[in-house]
């Protein structure tokens, strides 16, 4: 058989030389030695970096001391604090037996595991590590403190739009995972699964890890016993990437008949909504870093994730590791802290607890979602405000007059409109959606056809404008014609009239 | 026209043709029927009557019987036979008794998949039963795919889609693979070759999958007449099979001519070109209103053969009703001019192999052949797109003036005598089965004991965990990479992208026309190409080797193209050896460079040569398996210079008849000479398998060399020019005996 090896090594490096002849070609290798060097210097360039955060990196040795020094304490704790959970009590019992009986070394970590923090959990389907952190409700992390989401609780009642579970029974479960790779196929493990909920007076991160794929089994057995005694599953992305990863995990094993239905708080959807032109990006390492004040140092980013556990399983070395427990962590954390956000967003505590947005933008987006999610009465003031900011662009005024109008509020509808079209003659490329929808309005409302044969016109005049004299095509070609025809109806009309 | 003649006539005027050289007749048959079993669900028999079905066919019927007894079948039938029912009728039949049983339907491509949808919808609709059929691939709107997956009981897809989107994601499956019961694999005789090769490893992972969740589906395949149908669906789903060859469809008479064209110089052995002469006769055909199916071997030929005839008769019909189609159109266009074929409005059809497949386009009463297909199997497919169930059908095959077109028609027997090709595949090819070991690892840990074909694949795991694509523990590999295994494995061709052909003529309104694969696109679409496109030229402005993109513009000019590719052969490592007289023949693997060199501009009307520029692009590698002849015992008096054209005219031969032994595409299989060959400075002449790691073509070249010998003698023999043609050892061989001489080195081998 050594035979066959040796054919597909050559056929591969044949492969392998061929694709550098083809970069060769198009002129890449500058390219490549640029992302060598990079790989080469990447470790210094990385320390270099953050050399100017020697102060934040100092905040945050402190914090990681408070979460080990709750560790500490949670050691002799932990039989205790297994109310939320009542299966994991039983299996951690299991363990425990377990261990006493064949006290050989085999349950015993090794030493390079240590400063981790993890111990292992065992039942009948085998072996995984657990890593749990406790944190004080008096812990802030960014400007909440985790001490707000027992009081936000009821507020995220309003995801639950069936209205399924009682928000005062409400349980939150916030999920994380880390996973070997990218998108939902059935090659994709989740290595390490973050979870993180209230219980007593704590914030418990509980974070799992296989040490091999053949752990898996276990883990999975032991989330399907803990997870049904939560009522809602806190993500970020978890609707199209968390859940469904975990979801192939249990039919591969063998849980097929595993069922936890969930009131699933997806936070990338509102935070998109509200932020979507806000924001550079709605990755939470940005909106948390933007918006809730975390300031992450030395973290390893989530995309390195898979590589550091790949190098983990081919060397055997835990230690790089602790890098991405860190960094499921505080993912965790922030999770929480963006439920809170939006907890007092439902709550009515913007302006009280949560400032009141800055950009004009972000507070007509803020007032948009509430509605949708049922807080028209929240959404008010918020537009209120808006109406009045300097700042807003022609395309938002356009948006609330048309939410306006929908609504029956024509005063204000037109006023944003009147606005907008003011705004527009200002404009490098000026926006006519208000001239249009104002010529509609005097057309049709009041029947002062004159203005809006006016409007329409200087519609038309705007947007041809924007071609510069080029004959326009395609989809320009039709809104000219649009114009065009309103323009024609109108003079028709006003000669009739 | 006043004066319209019918088919029969023009048949009659035809005998008399001087340049006909062999008619053949055959039969009508009679329908050979049989009751519709009692097990038959009522309301599929009601539903089958109310088709005008009351009994059903032989075949037809001992599929039904053979499937209900579990045994997984192969029914081999003509086009046109009803053969759809071998497996809708015993589906059908399962679900209707158990509702929770599920089917899973595989189609080559997926204009047949659609093709299937709708005939299998109007049964249902009939039935009255809530069976759902639904097709998944790439247009399947991301809505449905949800109702698809949970409650389809007759999933209808390809294995493209099977490879890259169902298998991958078999956790979203599991009500169809729990409950799978059927597996059916239309259009079997396409799953050869290369494609064929993977096609067999995306169904060993299928199984895997079915075994995970506990069910054993039985194989449904239905096949066009190949020699080997009950071998190639073993080794393709890798179960035993029985065989349904019992066809019992009734057909009309047909009628099949070679014709070939005249001869215009004698001692050359030039003739006149086929495409003229296809052109003339379909053109006689349309005037009559005469539905024409004329098939071409390359799109541009298709493009060429397409605008001749429109313009022919342009005064008489309207362009819109004669219509190229191949690869490379669009799916909707292809819909279009399915849909006009099958409701008479499009009348002619210039088409590619392309529509040798089931694709429903109805009966058509002429077809011709541009030149002899390449196999015996693809011709009685295209000849099947002619033949009603009553009245005559006529088949006209104009032969080109390439050796294997000459040999075929001078020797009718050979043709009608023989049975069709073998279609083989080699599934243990090294770099598809460890892309599909991937694969499979992804989709389910691999037990270091389970098997996944013949080979011993421990091995090919141990080098994946090397590789950090696999992590072991214990028994068992996982897949341990970051990577998605599947989107870097395209199953239909050694390239693993095709360039996306880009019209801009208009500025503005840039779209896309086509796509090609890469290989063809070093040589059709290299900068400043002429390319064609449903019969209009267009030049390739820029060729975007990088991003896979060809920028193409609108032109009107009175030339075509036609690139050279310069080939270099090193051997790698020799596995076995056969002495000869004068020679040796060898088998092993291979290194072939290729590189396209110069394009030349030839002139429409004429032919001849206007101009030529250099290409500028990468070298290709490819690393395969070949089979190659060295000849150490030359005549010394023959001298390089001749020995060399001899190599070449022998190579030509080969070029042409090797395809057809051991059936695969002309594209399959590479016949390259080298005077002085590398590792032994020998003339030698290399047959090599077109694809990174071989699949087993050179292989039979080796072991079935005798055969390709007498072949390539009997060819050279029995060619009616005095010295040498294009027909057999090529035009450019001086006045030296030639044929005599190519005669006594390929006896001495």
């Amino acid at each position: 058989m050594s035979g066959l090896r040796d054919r597909l090594l050559r056929l591969r490096s044949s492969q392998a030389a061929q694709a550098e002849r083809m970069a060769g070609m198009v002129e890449r290798p500058a390219e490549a030695a640029v992302r060598d060097e990079y790989a080469q210097s990447n470790v210094p360039a990385h320390e270099h970096e953050h050399d100017p955060q020697a102060g934040a990196e100092d905040e945050a040795g402190a914090m990681a001391r408070t979460a080990d020094a709750a560790e500490l304490e949670l050691g002799t704790r932990s039989t205790a604090c297994s109310a939320a959970a009542p299966e994991k009590a039983h299996r951690a019992g299991e363990a425990s037996v377990y261990n006493a009986v064949d006290a050989d070394n085999e349950h015993e970590l090794p030493p390079e595991w240590g400063e981790i923090g993890v111990r292992v959990v065992a039942s009948t389907e085998g072996e995984f590590l657990v890593r749990e952190s406790r944190y004080p409700l008096a812990h802030r992390h960014g400007v909440h403190q985790l001490a707000e989401l027992p009081v936000v609780q009821r507020a995220l009642g309003a995801f639950d739009q069936a209205g399924s579970v009682d928000p005062d029974g409400a349980n939150l479960l916030f999920l994380d995972l880390e996973t070997t790779g990218l998108g939902v196929g059935a090659g994709n493990v989740p290595f390490m699964v973050g979870l993180a909920y209230l219980q007593e007076e704590a914030f418990v991160v509980e974070q799992m890890l296989i040490r091999h794929p053949a752990e898996e089994r276990a883990m999975i057995g032991y989330l399907c016993a803990m997870l049904p005694s939560f009522t809602h599953l806190v993500t970020y992305n978890g609707r199209t990437f968390d859940w469904p990863v975990l979801y192939n995990r249990f039919v591969l094993h063998g849980f097929r008949t595993f069922e936890w239905e969930p009131v699933h708080i997806d936070l990338l959807h509102p935070s998109r909504s509200i932020w979507r032109n806000t924001l550079v990006s709605c990755k939470l390492s940005h909106v948390e870093e933007e918006r809730l004040g975390i300031m992450r140092s030395d973290d390893v980013p989530g995309s390195l994730a898979p590589a550091i556990y790949f190098q983990y399983l081919t060397d055997g070395n835990p230690e790089p590791l602790l890098g991405v427990f860190k960094h499921n962590e505080t993912d965790m954390l922030s999770l929480a802290a963006l439920a809170i956000r939006f907890g007092h967003f439902l709550g009515g505590g913007v302006g009280t607890l949560v400032p009141v947005p800055n950009e004009a933008e972000e507070l007509l987006r803020t007032g948009l979602w509430l509605e949708r999610m049922g807080k028209a009465e929240l959404a008010e003031p918020l537009y209120a405000r808006f109406a009045e900011h300097s700042g807003a662009s022609a395309k938002t005024m356009c948006l609330l007059a048309e939410r306006d109008k929908k609504c029956g509020n024509w005063n204000r509808a037109v006023l944003l409109w009147q606005k907008a079209v003011r705004a527009s003659e200002d404009a490098v490329w000026p926006n006519y959606d208000a001239h249009i929808a104002l010529a509609m309005y005097y057309e049709h409302k009041t029947k002062e056809l004159e203005r809006a044969l006016l409007l329409a016109e200087r519609a038309f005049e705007l947007a041809d404008g924007r071609h510069g004299g080029l004959r326009p095509q395609g989809k320009r070609r039709t809104e000219l014609d649009l114009i065009r025809k309103r323009i024609d109806r109108l003079r028709l009309k006003r000669s009739k009239g | 026209m006043l004066n319209r003649k019918t088919l029969p006539e023009l048949i009659e005027e035809l005998r008399d043709n001087d340049n006909v050289i062999n008619w053949h007749e055959i039969e009508p048959q009679e329908a050979k029927a049989r009751p519709i079993p009692d097990s038959v669900d009522d309301r599929i028999r009601d539903a089958l009557v109310r088709r005008g079905i009351q009994e059903l066919y032989t075949h037809q019927h001992s599929a039904y019987e053979a499937v209900n007894k579990g045994e997984n079948i192969v029914a081999v039938t003509p086009t046109a036979s009803g053969k759809t029912m071998c497996y809708n009728l015993p589906v059908l039949q399962a679900i209707a008794t158990d509702e929770t049983s599920r089917a899973l339907y595989i189609f080559p491509t997926k204009a047949l998949a659609q093709d299937q949808k709708s005939e299998l919808n109007e049964i249902i609709a009939e039935m009255g039963v809530d069976i759902k059929s639904y097709t998944y691939d790439g247009d399947t709107s991301p809505t449905i795919r949800q109702a698809v997956r949970k409650a389809g009981h007759i999933v209808i897809t390809n294995p493209d889609m099977l490879h890259s989107a169902i298998l991958p994601h078999h956790t979203k499956w599991v009500s169809l693979f729990e409950n799978l019961k059927f597996i059916v694999v239309d259009e079997l005789h396409t799953y050869r070759g290369v494609f064929g090769s993977h096609v067999a490893n995306v169904i060993r992972r299928l199984k895997r999958i079915c075994k995970f969740y506990g069910s054993d589906p039985v194989f449904i395949c239905t096949s066009a007449t190949i020699a080997n149908p009950k071998e190639l669906a073993e080794r393709l789903t890798g179960n035993p099979m029985r065989l349904i060859d019992d066809n019992g469809a009734p057909r009309g008479r047909k009628h099949f001519v070679f014709y070939n064209p005249p001869i215009v110089n004698q001692p050359l052995n030039i003739r006149k070109s086929a495409t003229v002469e296809v052109n003339r006769l379909a053109r006689d055909f349309l005037r009559n209103k005469i539905q024409t199916i004329v098939f071409a071997r390359s799109r541009v030929r298709v493009e060429l053969i397409l605008s001749h005839i429109q313009e022919l008769v342009r005064n008489e019909l309207g362009s819109k009703s004669i219509r190229g189609y191949r690869g490379g159109y669009l799916p909707k266009q292809r819909r279009e001019i399915e849909k006009g074929l099958r409701d008479g409005d499009i009348l002619g059809v210039v088409s590619t192999n392309a529509l040798e497949l089931g694709v429903d386009i109805g009966q058509l009463q002429v077809c011709i052949m541009t030149g002899y297909p390449g196999s015996i199997a693809s011709t009685w497919q295209q000849a099947g797109r002619a033949g009603r169930r009553h009245g005559e059908a006529l088949i006209v095959m104009v032969a080109g003036s390439t050796p294997i077109d000459q040999y075929i028609v001078q020797n009718p027997d050979y043709f009608f005598d023989r049975t069709p090709e073998y279609a083989r595949i080699n599934p243990e090819n090294l770099l598809i089965l460890v892309d599909h070991l991937k694969c499979a690892a992804y989709e389910l840990p691999f037990k270091e004991t389970e098997a996944f074909g013949p080979l011993d694949v421990k091995d090919i795991m141990e080098y994946l965990v090397e590789e950090r694509v696999l992590n072991r523990n214990k028994d068992t590999y996982y897949w341990a990479n970051l990577a998605f295994p599947a989107s870097n494995v395209s199953l239909r061709s050694a390239s693993q992208e095709n360039v996306v052909i880009i019209d801009q003529s208009v500025t503005g309104d840039v779209k896309i026309i086509g796509e090609m694969d890469r290989f063809s696109a070093m040589t059709l679409l290299h900068d400043e190409a002429i390319y064609l496109h449903q019969g209009v030229q267009f030049q390739v402005e820029k060729l975007d080797w990088d991003h896979r993109k060809a920028y193409v513009r609108e032109v009107d000019v009175e030339y075509y193209t036609d690139a050279n590719l310069a080939v270099h052969t090193k051997v790698l490592e020799i596995d076995r050896t056969s002495a000869r007289k004068m020679g040796t023949i060898r088998y092993g693997d291979v290194s072939v460079t290729a590189i396209p060199t110069i394009y030349k501009k030839i002139r429409l009307s004429t032919g001849e040569n206007i101009g030529s520029s250099p290409i500028h692009l990468p070298e290709q590698e490819l690393h395969t398996s070949a089979a190659w002849l060295e000849i150490s015992e030359a005549d010394p008096q023959l001298g390089t210079k001749t020995l060399e054209q001899l190599l070449l005219g022998i190579a030509n031969v080969f070029n042409h008849i090797v395809p057809v032994l051991v059936m695969c595409d002309r594209s399959d299989v590479h016949v390259v000479s080298q005077i002085k060959a590398d590792h032994t400075g020998l003339p030698t002449i290399f047959i090599y398998d077109h694809y990174p790691g071989g699949i087993g073509l050179a292989d039979d070249v080796y072991k079935r060399f005798d055969e390709v010998k007498a072949a390539a003698i009997d060819l050279i023999r029995k060619c009616p020019c005095e010295d040498g043609c294009p027909s057999c050892i090529s035009s450019e061989i001086e006045g030296m005996n030639a044929k005599q001489k190519s005669l006594q080195l390929l006896e001495g081998l």
